[in-house]
């Protein structure tokens, strides 16, 4: 049983109410007799008027009380989600974002959703197939459509909300995909706090939540200085209502920052504030963010980030000589910088990123590649000749490889003529001429000429461009999002163990080179390698994850299809006739019996 | 209790009660009648007049009584306990002694007395003279006087038919005695009265009296019976037809009556309606008479409230005209009214 306005069962009010209109309204019969005398001597048949004695007494009120009430369930619009109709697969699309943790739901908005999407599988037939798809960051298939029960239970039970803005239509999509066809089914559990619910002719959508109200904190970083560090807190009221938020920082238990942000409905308030941070220092702290403001929602109220900056990756350079770069490996953000021109991949082990500086190889195992004017074989993006005098004509400002670099004068003599099939071009003229490609284990940047064939290494570009590159391959932690896909090179290790923000461990084996781990939920994970154990800091997925005011059902149910497919299942007609079949007998009843009043 | 009427003494005696029909004769204060007189037999004219007078018909639309049931009235006269001192010579013992041909007693003679009177025989055996004192025959004050206000309308047959057919009976009875009839109705106060009424002749005026009346007025029985009163010192027989629900009481009435010294018979007549209602559910019970409303839940528990007070009511009632020697017969209107005359108005002592 589901409720499509469960606020509309504050209708039920109307039963005291209509308790009340009844005791106080006065609808006798009037009847003449030749005296009340002895009517008035009948003491004891006073105590016949108290209302209690009324109330219990009579049929009349009972029956329109349960009018009355199955009309305000009937304005609730309960629905059966289990059927025995039908022949289609089903998939059960599970929203993932963070406000589904609301408690406006007992106990949860995703616990809840949980329930109704077990009822929904104890009802379907033993040949059903049925599939499990979490709309989080990205849709995930928990379970691909199949018959078996307790893979879904064991699945529904393990499944958790994650700390981000759910990919709901996505995954819907990606359900669409599963069960195709008329007859496949996909009911969807969701708030639709930030996207109505697409309508499909097959989906029936089940909107969860009640409350709107919110204040969290949306971000908490560490912006690394020479000897401080600069922490930004961001505090949203996602609320209709102003909100007074006292937030408390701590550092390891200490506090570093405290006030009381007056947040007007819907504001964003930042607060940034210096913290000691002594470069270098591998274990600086932990920052903890703490809002002291209660609703439906507890869980944004914290956030923690680390205030040691992430590690530094340790370079190898594998070519012929290269002044230019040599030069800018000695005072680069790096732990470590090595030269050889050893193109065997088994001498590169132990350094996190390779430089692959002109130099011919074979196919290189996964890791982390820069490569200036070659492309390995097993990249996707087989060079097909050269390119003379390219023009940097494009580049892509905003990704952080290109961040602060600019190609406007830089000139190229000579160029590859990549021809990619993936990845991303971040800098193109008649051809890409940067390239950058991640896939499992492997993470590459193909720079088309080399620094020989250029004047790049005279530009501010060069050092920028090189920085970013190293820091993007090693794996800069410092933007991680809940919802990410965190990859570290394994550096020869084969397993590595994680622990989750909520103290959970999990054992990660490396695989192509790399160990890789989902980021569900923000906050610190600490991550156990055999080349050692580092930390980072995960922030919220999107800083609209904290909107919990679920959409409105009206709104979903309002558009056709779903409303057509909602309709075969709804229970509100029957409680609707219901009601009016009572109604009618009580008004049969009270025009029959001798002084009844209807 | 109420709900356990007693039988009639006699069944044979008339026509047997309906099972619903509630009879209760006090005797409490009947003493024994010390006159007698024939009962003659009636005349064809009186038949015929009362057939006249009393067409048959519908007992609700037409003439009161039924000729047959006159006729049997005519062998019945009203029993007066006490004796009492008319105005013209009837056929009733008066307390006055004299010319009557009734011998009552001797006394000796005093000077002036009438020498007709005077017993030779025994002066001549006990050379005395003593005067024979004979009972003077005089009539009887016949008072007859009905509740007429609105709630005697209810009912069915109503409670103002019973009590006009019973007082057309009554009145009958006397007139044919050549008692002195009067009848009055009263409702809060004193209302049209037909007075005078002497001898058979006068028994069309009485129907035609008691056919014209209608309820009317509320019920004051303490108010009538003492401008009744207050109207002439002489006494008699009284005798009151109500259904007693007076808000006001009806003790101060009914006292007044035997401080004036009067023979009172109250019959009490109730409706089947009033003694058990049949009502339920959620009601605005109006007065037919003062038009007070009370709002009432009548369920079971209110009707057996309802009936506890009802025999509370009509207890009190028989209890105080036992204590004061009045007269009382309670009855429904559903009783047939020569069943009430010939049976149970002879076991209360009323006639004979």
């Amino acid at each position: 049983m589901t409720f499509g306005a469960p606020a509309a069962l504050w209708a039920l009010a109307a039963v005291p109410v209509l308790i009340v209109l009844y005791l106080l309204r006065v609808r006798r019969r009037e009847h003449v007799v030749s005296s009340v005398l002895l009517w008035v001597k009948s003491q004891p048949s006073w105590a016949a008027f108290r209302p209690s004695r009324r109330v219990e007494r009579s049929l009349l009120l009972l029956l329109q009380i349960v009018a009355a009430a199955a009309l305000a369930a009937a304005l609730a619009q309960p629905a059966l989600l289990g059927w025995t109709a039908g022949s289609g697969d089903v998939v059960l699309v599970l929203d993932g974002s963070m406000s589904m943790r609301a408690r406006d739901v007992a106990p949860t908005r995703f616990d809840r959703a949980r329930a109704e999407a077990r009822d929904v599988l104890a009802h379907l037939g033993p040949d059903r197939r049925a599939a499990l798809v979490l709309a989080a960051a990205h849709p995930l298939v928990l379970v691909p459509p199949t018959a078996d029960r307790g893979r879904l239970a064991a699945a529904l039970a393990h499944a958790q909300p994650w700390d981000v803005a759910g990919d709901v239509r996505g995954a819907i999509d990606l359900a669409a995909q599963l069960v195709p066809g008329p007859h496949g089914r996909i009911f969807v559990w969701t708030d639709a706090a930030r996207s109505p619910v697409p309508a499909l002719p097959n989906v029936t959508a089940r909107i969860l939540g009640t409350a709107d109200e919110n204040t969290g904190v949306v971000a908490l970083r560490v912006l690394p200085d020479a000897d401080t560090a600069r922490v930004l807190v961001r505090v949203t009221n996602f609320g209709h209502a102003a909100v007074r938020a006292p937030l408390r920082v701590t550092r390891d238990g200490s506090a570093a920052y405290g006030a009381t942000l007056a947040l007007a409905a819907g504001e964003t308030r930042t607060v940034v504030f210096p913290v000691s941070s002594p470069r270098g220092k591998a274990d600086a702290g932990v920052l903890r963010a703490q809002l002291d403001v209660r609703d439906a929602l507890p869980d944004d109220k914290t956030a923690e980030a680390l205030l040691a900056p992430a590690p530094l990756p340790s370079v190898l350079l594998v070519g012929p000589d290269d002044p230019p770069l040599e030069r800018l490996l000695r005072v680069a953000p790096v732990s470590r910088a090595a030269v050889t021109r050893e193109t065997d991949p088994a001498a590169w082990r132990g350094y996190d990123v390779v430089i692959l500086d002109r130099v011919t190889t074979g196919a290189v195992p996964p890791g982390r590649y820069l490569a200036i004017g070659t492309v390995p074989p097993n990249l996707p993006a087989n060079p097909s000749g050269v390119v003379d005098a390219p023009d940097i004509a494009t580049w892509d400002r905003r990704d952080p490889v290109l961040r602060f670099v600019d190609f406007g004068d830089v000139h190229v003599r000579q160029a590859l003529r990549l021809a990619p099939d993936s990845g991303r071009v971040l800098a193109a003229g008649p051809s890409p001429l940067l390239w950058a490609y991640e896939s499992r284990g492997m993470r590459a940047i193909v720079l088309a000429f080399g620094l020989g064939d250029s004047d790049l290494p005279q530009h501010v570009a060069f050092p920028v461009l090189v920085v970013n590159s190293l820091a993007w391959l090693g794996g800069d932690t410092g933007g991680l999002q809940a919802g990410q896909t965190l990859e570290v090179p394994a550096a020869g290790g084969d397993r590595a163990m994680v622990v989750r923000p909520d103290g959970t461990r999990i054992d990660v084996p490396a695989r192509d080179g790399a160990f890789a781990f989902a980021l569900p939920r923000a906050g610190v994970y600490r991550l156990t390698t055999p080349a050692g154990e580092r930390a980072v800091s995960v922030s919220v997925g999107s800083e609209t994850a904290g909107l919990i005011a679920p959409g409105p059902a009206a709104a979903a149910a309002s558009q056709p299809p779903v409303q057509r497919v909602l309709a075969r299942l709804a229970l509100w007609p029957w409680l609707v006739l219901g009601a009016a079949a009572v109604a009618l007998g009580e008004w049969a009843l009270a025009t029959r019996r001798r002084g009844g009043d209807a | 209790m109420f709900s356990d009427p007693p039988q009639p003494a006699s069944p044979s005696a008339g026509r047997p009660a309906a099972g619903n029909d509630e009879i209760k004769a006090g005797r409490s204060s009947v003493r024994s009648a010390t006159g007698h007189h024939d009962i003659k037999a009636a005349g064809a004219q009186v038949i015929e007049g009362a057939d006249a007078l009393a067409p048959a018909a519908p007992r609700d639309q037409a003439g009161l009584l039924d000729p047959a049931f006159l006729q049997r009235l005519e062998a019945l006269s009203l029993v007066s306990r006490r004796r009492v001192r008319g105005r013209q010579h009837g056929e009733r013992r008066s307390l006055v002694r004299g010319r009557g041909i009734e011998f009552d007693d001797y006394r000796a003679y005093e000077p002036g007395d009438d020498y007709r009177y005077i017993d030779w025989n025994i002066a001549s055996r006990l050379d005395r003279l003593f005067v024979k004192l004979f009972s003077e025959e005089e009539d009887l004050d016949v008072r007859l006087l009905i509740d007429t206000s609105r709630s005697m309308a209810a009912g069915a047959p109503s409670k103002l038919l019973l009590a006009k057919q019973l007082a057309a009976a009554i009145g009958y009875i006397g007139l044919v005695n050549l008692d002195r009839v009067e009848v009055g109705v009263f409702s809060s106060g004193p209302g049209p009265r037909l007075r005078r009424l002497r001898g058979r002749s006068r028994a069309f005026d009485l129907l035609r009296f008691l056919e014209g009346i209608v309820p009317e007025g509320t019920t004051d029985l303490s108010l009538a019976l003492r401008r009744t009163l207050d109207e002439s010192s002489r006494r008699g027989l009284l005798v009151v037809i109500s259904d007693l629900l007076d808000p006001h009481g009806y003790e101060d009435g009914l006292l007044r009556t035997r401080h004036h010294g009067m023979q009172t018979f109250v019959i009490h007549v109730l409706a089947e309606d009033e003694l058990a209602p049949r009502l339920s559910g959620e009601l605005r019970l109006i007065d037919a008479e003062t038009g007070r409303a009370v709002e009432v839940t009548i369920d079971a528990d209110a009707l057996r409230a309802y009936a506890e007070a009802r025999d509370a009511y009509l207890e009190g009632i028989q209890q105080f005209c036992f204590r004061h020697s009045i007269d009382y017969l309670r009855t429904t209107s559903g009783v047939p009214a020569d069943s009430l005359v010939l049976r149970y108005l002879r076991q209360g002592g009323l006639v004979r």
